[in-house]
């Protein structure tokens, strides 16, 4: 209880707010940026996507015995390389599209700017648990190959459909860092 | 002379210098230059400037820092400012940039006090710029999915001088390009706004002498959001009758956040809004029940939303929807009143039902039909009877007796409760005391006094009291323990007659009455005064009252102003009721300007002028002038028809005088001898008014002339001259009787000689002279009763004279009145006609009388017998247009010796030379 009253126990508790209703809006951004994508790029939504190269999945095996670091830091290396595939993403719309469509350009910017976001608040979480931040270009992915125009509109279609459902998982990680933890380092009740 | 081409030389140098290209440092090379270059200062800081010169000047010209001054703008530097640094270099210090102005330059003072610039700068002023302040920002939702944050801030403080703002973001690990704002610099708006994420913004401003930024907001956008309002807002009914439900969308997704609200209504028509209480609607929803409202009523809607944690900012208001609850039965019944007309018959009523529509709120909906039943009280054998009516009122044709109504609204969900209203046989009960009106504002209130019974209600009518259109009655029922009530929609300046009347529970108080205004004010005209009757000093003047529509008010008095012309107007008031007033006292035959003023508590309004004028004669006073006059006048005129009878024989005789036939003449009675010549005088003819002129003959002797004295005998020679005169004009006794004057009344007494002769009459008359001259004298007196035989005679006469001179010898002399001068010779003959001749009836018995006061207007020289005949008769003529009286004299009367005054003649004898018949 004291924990919960002290201030980093209130700030904790702020960044786990903020960040889950960042994730919601981010997810709710990304599902009408993959609609907007699709129309875009002229894909079939129903197009399966393979797993993409360098894109972290959100699926995991015994998702409720994470603990709430290794939430964190699977959170911020999957943001960490959202944030490098949209910036990819953003600079090969500009290259394509030049600024004949500047909304689609903005909405993927702005989730860029999201992804960012929720990053720098796994970062200040991870702080809070006293935490070293792991470098960003250790865990930079490798530079992706160079692909042909249409694998390049696929993968921006997996990129955004595997943030969306990052962005759900967060929104259970965070939730769940949000609850009064026991002890640091313990696995968390489901 | 070797100095002053020095000086030549030095001055063209400087020029050259100054102005000449050089080649290494541009076009103009000069011999200084300032430090700094166009200074940015602080407004109030010190500032040094230095002016070097270069050594070049100081070889060829003599040029030292001594000689430098310093100019603001062509303003000259104290020298106080300035400071010698050393042979090159002068400093001018400014302890207060206030003072400074654009351009400073460094001039030099050489020899021969010419002064040449040497170099300026150019020295901006201003100040560095303020801290801003008041930082905030605003994130305004543009559309479903766009979002821009305005910040805005105090700039502080005029710098004076180009200062650059720009607002400024960042997260910790992100730094957002500036936002720079355009054309003002106290607000920028971001764009691309991020939610969840705490933001930090400052404002940074920035100019020539400094940076300045603003204390950092650090807030997350979502925290400061102010929504769209919810959209496509829809309003249905439910199923109960008070109950809207209230559907929108929301343009805020849950992802971003979560929204309460806040609900208002008001009915279609009325201002004031009614709020949903907040905590029924503080949680994310899309629809909302509102309840309580009125049945069939139309309603207006509109709903805000902001985060549901209550930070941040309200929306604005949504569009405003509208809707209208379902019906239910009527709430009440209408209120119902009625009117009797026993005009017709005492015995059978028509009775005028009327009520009021129901309110809306009362209602409920739209109200089909009423239902109208009718209880006759006073005989419980009479069925009832049933009306249904769509209007609001209803007529029936019923016996004189107690009533009972009862009326029901029905509308399609029901029927309202039953208005009953008793109407009695008669208002016998007790009415209200003490009825008054009171204005208030744009009501007008109306009070009464309860009566001591207990009274159900009252029903107040009232009506607009017009002069062209019946009084349509107004009317409302309120309950028994009011006693007063505004009565809404009364018109200013309107005359209404207000009636109370009292409603028991077993029957009904007599009405009573009272007329208001809610305001008044002056009549709208002034009445109309005309005279009904105007006499000598009074007027009654009419005039009819002003219609209800004119009088705007209670006419408390009239007042009539009258004035003559000239006059003092004088006032009368009076009183309200009449339409008559009598103007006493007023002046006779005086035009009079009238008019007439109503007044009522506001004012007063003058009608036209009407002008009279008053009669100069009182009424009788004409014919008590006018009757005695024509009284006075028939009794004058009867007077003298009476005379006239009486002397009917007097004034025949002289209308109509008898003319004596010469045929029957018989002058030869008593003048025989006397010869047919003589003279006929006219003078013989004047005789006194009324009388006779006695004539008296004297027989003048030739002899006995001189026995005569001298006095005496001067008329005779006068006529004798006159004789020869005449007859040298003319010859015969028309010359002398023209030539002789007229004679003159009595009265003419003032000539010495007429007195001689008092009254007498004049005979026909011819005096001979006897013997005069050697001649045959012929004394002849004759008297004729006609004038004819002495005109032939006069004819004879005369042409006996014409024939031989003969007649010169005679000498004859009338005296006449004391005899006739020779002044009235000359007076004109027609003079003569004031002469009249007397002639009287019973003179013709000895003789007649004949005078010949004029003899004829002709001139002389013309025939004397004609003149003659017409002068007699116009003698006699006058004599009785003129009235004089004839005073008949005969010579037997008045017997007098000839020596004396003879006035009279009598008939003689013929003697010596007297004339006979011949």
């Amino acid at each position: 209880m004291a924990a919960a009253d002290s201030p980093s126990a209130a700030l904790r508790r702020d960044l786990c707010s903020r960040g889950i209703r960042l994730a919601g809006k981010m997810r709710a951004d990304v599902v009408d940026l993959l609609d907007a994508y699709v129309e875009q790029q002229g894909l079939d939504a129903s197009a399966g996507v393979a797993a993409v190269e360098g894109v972290p999945l959100a699926a995991v095996e015994r998702w409720d015995e994470q603990t709430g670091t290794q939430r964190l830091l699977e959170n911020l290396a999957a943001y960490r390389a959202f944030r490098a595939l949209l910036a990819q993403m953003l600079e090969e719309q500009r290259e394509q599209l030049g600024e004949a469509d500047a909304g689609l350009g903005r909405a993927l910017a702005a989730v860029l700017l999201q992804v960012s976001a929720f990053a720098y608040h796994l970062e200040e979480l991870l702080r809070l648990e006293s935490r070293g931040i792991p470098g960003e270009e250790g865990d930079a992915p490798p530079p992706p190959p160079r692909l042909s125009l249409f694998e390049q509109k696929l993968r921006g279609l997996g990129v955004l459909r595997e943030l969306a459902q990052w962005a759900v998982r967060s929104v259970r990680d965070l939730r769940q860092l949000a609850k009064p933890s026991p002890a640091p380092g313990l696995p968390e009740s489901p | 002379m070797f100095s002053g081409w020095n000086w030549v030389a030095y001055g063209f140098y400087l020029v050259l210098n100054v102005c000449s290209p050089d080649a290494s440092s541009g076009l103009v090379q000069s011999c200084g230059h300032i430090i700094p270059e166009s200074p940015v200062l602080a407004l109030g800081s010190n500032f040094t400037a230095l002016c070097i010169l270069n050594e070049s000047c100081l070889d060829f010209g003599n040029i030292y820092a001594s000689q430098i001054i310093w100019k603001i703008k062509n303003r000259l530097v104290p020298k106080e400012q300035y400071r010698e640094i050393n042979r090159t270099v002068s400093s001018v210090t400014f302890n207060d940039t206030s003072s400074l102005a654009t351009p400073l330059t460094c001039n030099i003072l050489a020899d021969g006090q010419i002064e040449q610039n040497i170099y300026g700068i150019t020295v901006t002023v201003g100040l560095a710029p303020e801290k801003p302040k008041n930082l905030s920002c605003i994130v305004h939702q543009m559309s479903r999915f766009t979002y821009v944050m305005t910040c805005t801030w105090n700039p502080g403080r005029h710098t004076f001088l180009d200062t650059q703002f720009r607002l400024r973001y960042s997260w910790p690990e992100e730094i957002f390009p500036d936002c720079i704002p355009k054309d003002v610099n106290d607000s920028c708006t971001i764009t691309d706004i991020q939610f969840f994420v705490n933001t930090e913004i400052w404002v940074e401003a920035t100019n020539a002498l400094g940076k300045a930024e603003s204390d950092p907001l650090v807030v997350d956008p979502i925290d400061i959001v102010k929504p769209l309002p919810p959209q496509n807002v829809s309003v249905s009914s439910g199923v109960l009758p008070t109950v809207l439900k209230l559907s929108w969308e929301n343009w805020i997704s849950d992802a971003v956040m979560t929204l309460k609200f806040n609900i208002r209504y008001r009915i279609v028509g009325d201002t004031n809004w009614m709020e949903v209480p907040c905590e029924d609607t503080a949680f994310p929803r899309t629809s909302f029940s509102v309840q309580g409202l009125r049945p069939y009523t139309e309603y207006v809607f509109s709903i805000r939303c902001m985060k549901e944690d209550g930070v941040g900012y309200w929306s604005d208001w949504s569009e405003e929807k509208t809707g209208i609850t379902t019906e239910d039965q009527p709430s009440k019944g209408p209120p119902i009143w009625r009117i009797i007309d026993t005009s017709h018959s005492p015995a059978c009523w028509t009775v005028h039902l009327i009520w009021k529509a129901l309110k809306p709120f009362e209602a409920n909906g739209v109200i089909l039909q009423y239902e109208v039943t009718v209880r006759d009280k006073s005989s419980l054998s009479s069925p009832v009877k049933k009306y249904n009516v769509t209007s609001t009122n209803h007529t029936l044709q019923l016996p004189e007796g107690t009533y009972e109504v009862t009326l029901i609204a029905r509308n399609s969900v029901g029927a309202s409760p039953p208005s009953v209203l008793l109407i009695p046989a008669s208002n016998s009960k007790a009415p209200v005391k003490n009825l008054r009106t009171l204005p208030k504002h744009d009501k007008l209130w109306v009070g009464w006094t309860a009566p001591n019974s207990y009274v159900l209600k009252y029903v107040i009518e009232w009506c607009l009291v017009s002069s062209s259109s019946d009084c349509i009655i107004e009317w409302q029922i309120v309950l028994g323990d009011v006693q007063g009530i505004d009565l809404k929609g009364i018109k200013p300046f309107k005359c209404y007659l207000i009636t109370v009347y009292p409603l028991y529970a077993d029957g009904q108080g007599s009405g009573q009455s009272v007329k208001a205004y809610l305001k008044q004010d002056r009549p709208s005209k002034g009445p109309t005064v005309q005279t009904k009757k105007v006499g000598k000093a009074e007027a009654v003047l009419t005039w009819n009252h002003l219609t209800v529509e004119e009088q705007n008010g209670f006419i408390r008095n009239y007042t009539i102003l009258y004035k003559t012309i000239d006059g003092n107007e004088t006032v009368v008031t009076v009183d309200p009721s009449k339409t008559e007033y009598t103007l006493s006292s007023l002046t006779s035959d005086t035009l009079y300007t009238v008019r007439m003023m109503a007044s009522t508590d506001n004012g007063s309004r003058t009608g036209p002028d009407f002008t009279f004028t008053t009669q100069k004669f009182g009424k009788g006073e004409i014919e008590a002038i006018v009757v005695p006059v024509c009284l006075a006048f028939l009794l004058i005129v009867l007077l003298g028809v009476l005379f006239c009878f009486n002397k009917r024989d007097l004034i025949k005789k002289h209308i109509w005088p008898i003319v004596p036939d010469p045929s029957k003449s018989n002058i030869a009675q008593w003048s025989p001898q006397v010869p047919a010549k003589h003279n006929f005088n006219s003078k013989d003819q004047m005789y006194p008014e009324g009388s006779f002129t006695d004539v008296s003959v004297v027989e003048i002797e030739a002899e006995d002339k001189k026995s005569f004295s001298e006095q005496d005998l001067k008329p005779f020679d006068l006529l004798k001259k006159e004789k020869s005169t005449s007859e040298g004009h003319s010859s015969g006794i028309g010359g002398s009787s023209c030539m002789s004057s007229p004679r003159q009344s009595v009265s003419d007494s003032d000539e010495g000689e007429m007195t001689q002769n008092t009254s007498s009459t004049v005979q026909y008359s011819t005096v001979v002279l006897n013997g005069y001259r050697d001649q045959t004298p012929l004394q002849v007196f004759s008297r004729s009763e006609s004038t004819q035989p002495l005109l032939d005679s006069e004819e004879r006469s005369e042409d006996l004279s014409g024939g031989a001179d003969s007649t010169a010898q005679r000498q004859q002399y009338f005296r006449q009145n004391g005899g006739q001068d020779e002044t009235n010779t000359d007076r004109p003959c027609f003079e003569r006609t004031k002469q009249f001749t007397h002639a009287n009836e019973g003179d013709l018995v000895g003789f007649v009388q004949l005078q010949i006061s004029g003899q004829s207007s002709q001139p002389l020289g013309l025939g004397m017998e004609k003149n003659t005949q017409e002068a007699a008769l116009s003698s006699v003529l006058q004599t009785c247009t003129e009235g004089q009286t004839v005073r008949p004299e005969t010579v037997e009367e008045n017997p007098l010796p000839v020596d004396e005054m003879p006035k009279s003649y009598l008939p003689q004898t013929v003697s010596q030379g007297g004339y006979m018949p011949q």
